[in-house]
């Protein structure tokens, strides 16, 4: 029997909750400020939005060909992941037996655990080497599409189980193939929650670094990529690169100031997506 | 004949059940031999047998878990794993061309549930409508399956705006709409007027009974008043098993079965 009355027993619980919960939300919160804090004096519209030559690296230059660079990485990566990650989902869903099922949940599972260097090594050794694509914007998106694939299966998983079974069964008491339900039911149903998805995986493939740096990016020479063949510059690699440049104060604030570029970038992909999510479930 | 149900001494259900198919006066579009089912080790169905005449209501009554919307759910296919046979209009089903998805559009389902998409109300009723003839003439579709279902003049300056907007019971009768629309010659349907109001109810029951000049309807109803209202025959129901059908009128004022008096004097049933 506890000696506390109920109201102490209270109070305690809930300040063990609290004196763990305050750091896990401070400390993320304090990271932010003080990159901005950081960022401050090299943030302007000239420096998110300035061209290069290619010759300063963005330390004398805006950051725009590395917005861009990542960017079209981020989003090739989820063009080629989409109809295979789509495809799978369905698949679980429709076709699968309760045995498949289960190891298609433990497979994405575990692939979503992998380090993705591991992945981009596959890349260097497979696209850049063996297919002769080079370090390029493709074999980049490739292995980037691969590194997001669990992440949007799962997420299409769950999109597609929080469709009622009424729902389906109802097109099948009007004699919809599998086919129907899913290009005239379930699609048009559940497009925005899809659409979220795809926006997440699109903010995981903008954090990644060390898979591009094998397969799609170049630290100087480049400014924007001339074909798919092409190596790209990335904010990722370029923050990688100036902080390696440590004992300049003018490197180290514009890898603040790119660093934030893409905080503000992955946060407004994540954003975006929270509002979809609120429009869908409306 | 339904005059051959006699049972003095009102066996119980395990005994001698008159499960046999009894013959209507009408020829049976549907025919239900031993049909079994089993989920999960649960017994659901065991060797239900009757038929459904091809025209007029069939209502199915009986308590909770007597595996009422388990038979629709085989007769539409929605359930595969059974045994013994259906056969309808002739054909065993499990041998229907074009398998179950095309069983599907001839015995028609509306769920307990109204499970309307998300599309127009016009939408709605096209869903199900197959080929170019069809689509063609989708207006003049829409309009006599919403007047068949006792809707239309509720939605006729309104068919493009989405079917969510309904209220329940509209949305119940869009579904019977949507069912007709496709031209099944039977229609299933699982307590079709559950939770709904007395207005919409009525409005349903109406829509029933002027359905069935065309189609034999079979429907699982809690309600013994909606059963008595709808007509046609009764089939009672307890435990998985078929225990008494005849029609509606004999069945409710001289049941056969003791397990059909207690049901429609306490609302419960002991076939355990």
């Amino acid at each position: 029997m506890s000696l506390l009355p109920i109201q102490h027993r209270d109070a305690l619980s809930k300040g063990m909750v609290l004196l763990f919960a305050l750091p896990a939300l401070l400390i993320p919160t304090t990271v932010l400020c003080y990159i901005f804090w950081q960022a401050m004096p090299v943030l302007s519209l000239s420096f998110v939005f300035g061209s290069a030559d290619g010759i300063g690296f963005g330390v004398t230059e805006g950051v725009f060909p590395q917005l861009v660079g990542s960017l079209l990485l981020a989003v090739m990566a989820c063009l080629i992941a989409i109809p295979f990650a789509l495809a799978t989902a369905l698949y679980h869903r429709t076709y699968a037996t309760p045995r498949q099922q289960r190891w298609l949940n433990t497979l994405f599972t575990m692939l979503q655990g992998i380090p993705p260097i591991v992945f981009g090594l596959c890349g260097l050794v497979v696209l850049v080497n063996l297919f002769a694509w080079g370090v390029s914007l493709l074999s980049g998106a490739v292995v980037l599409a691969v590194v997001v694939l669990p992440l949007l299966v799962l997420n299409t998983l769950a999109t597609l189980e929080r469709i009622p079974l009424a729902y389906s069964e109802a097109g099948s008491a009007l004699g919809l193939g599998k086919g129907a339900i899913i290009w005239r039911l379930w699609l048009p149903r559940c497009w925005l929650q899809l659409l979220t998805g795809l926006l997440l995986a699109m903010a995981r493939a903008l954090s990644e670094t060390a898979p591009l740096m094998f397969t799609a990016t170049v630290f100087s020479g480049v400014v924007w990529p001339d074909s798919i063949f092409s190596p790209v510059t990335t904010l990722q690699t370029h923050i990688f690169y100036l902080a390696q440049e440590g004992n300049d104060p003018l490197v180290i604030s514009i890898a603040w100031g790119s660093a934030a570029v893409l905080v503000l970038l992955v946060a407004s992909f994540g954003l975006l997506a929270r509002l979809l999510q609120k429009l869908g479930a409306h | 004949m339904i005059a051959d149900i006699k049972h003095e001494d009102f066996p119980k259900a395990e005994s001698a059940v008159p499960t046999e198919l009894v013959e209507s006066q009408l020829p049976s579009l549907l025919i239900v031999d031993k049909l079994s089912l089993t989920l999960a080790g649960n017994k659901i169905l065991q060797r239900v047998d009757f038929s459904l005449p091809k025209e007029g209501v069939t209502s199915v009554i009986g308590p909770s878990g007597a595996g009422k919307s388990s038979l629709l759910r085989c007769l539409n296919g929605l359930e595969t794993c059974w045994s013994g046979t259906v056969v309808v209009d002739g054909k065993d089903i499990r041998q229907w061309r074009g398998g179950w998805d095309q069983l599907r559009r001839y015995v028609g389902l509306i769920a307990q549930k109204p499970v309307v998409f998300n599309a127009s109300i016009r939408a709605n009723v096209c869903f199900g409508i197959h080929g170019w003839r069809q689509r063609r003439r989708a207006d003049e579709l829409v309009e006599k399956s919403l007047r068949q279902a006792a809707l239309w003049n509720e939605v006729k300056d309104r068919l493009d705006a989405p079917a969510t907007t309904l209220s329940m019971g509209q949305q119940q009768r869009l579904c019977i709409a949507r069912a007709i629309a496709i031209k099944p010659k039977v229609l299933l349907l699982d307590e079709p007027t559950a939770s709904l109001d007395p207005r919409s109810k009525q409005l349903i029951e109406q829509s029933m009974l002027q359905l069935a000049k065309d189609i034999p309807l079979l429907c699982v109803t809690h309600d013994l008043e909606q059963a008595q209202r709808l007509k046609g025959r009764t089939v009672f129901m307890c435990d998985g098993r078929v225990i008494e059908q005849a029609d509606c009128d004999q069945l409710f004022k001289q049941p056969q079965c003791i397990e059909t008096r207690e049901f429609l004097r306490w609302s419960v049933c002991d076939c355990d």
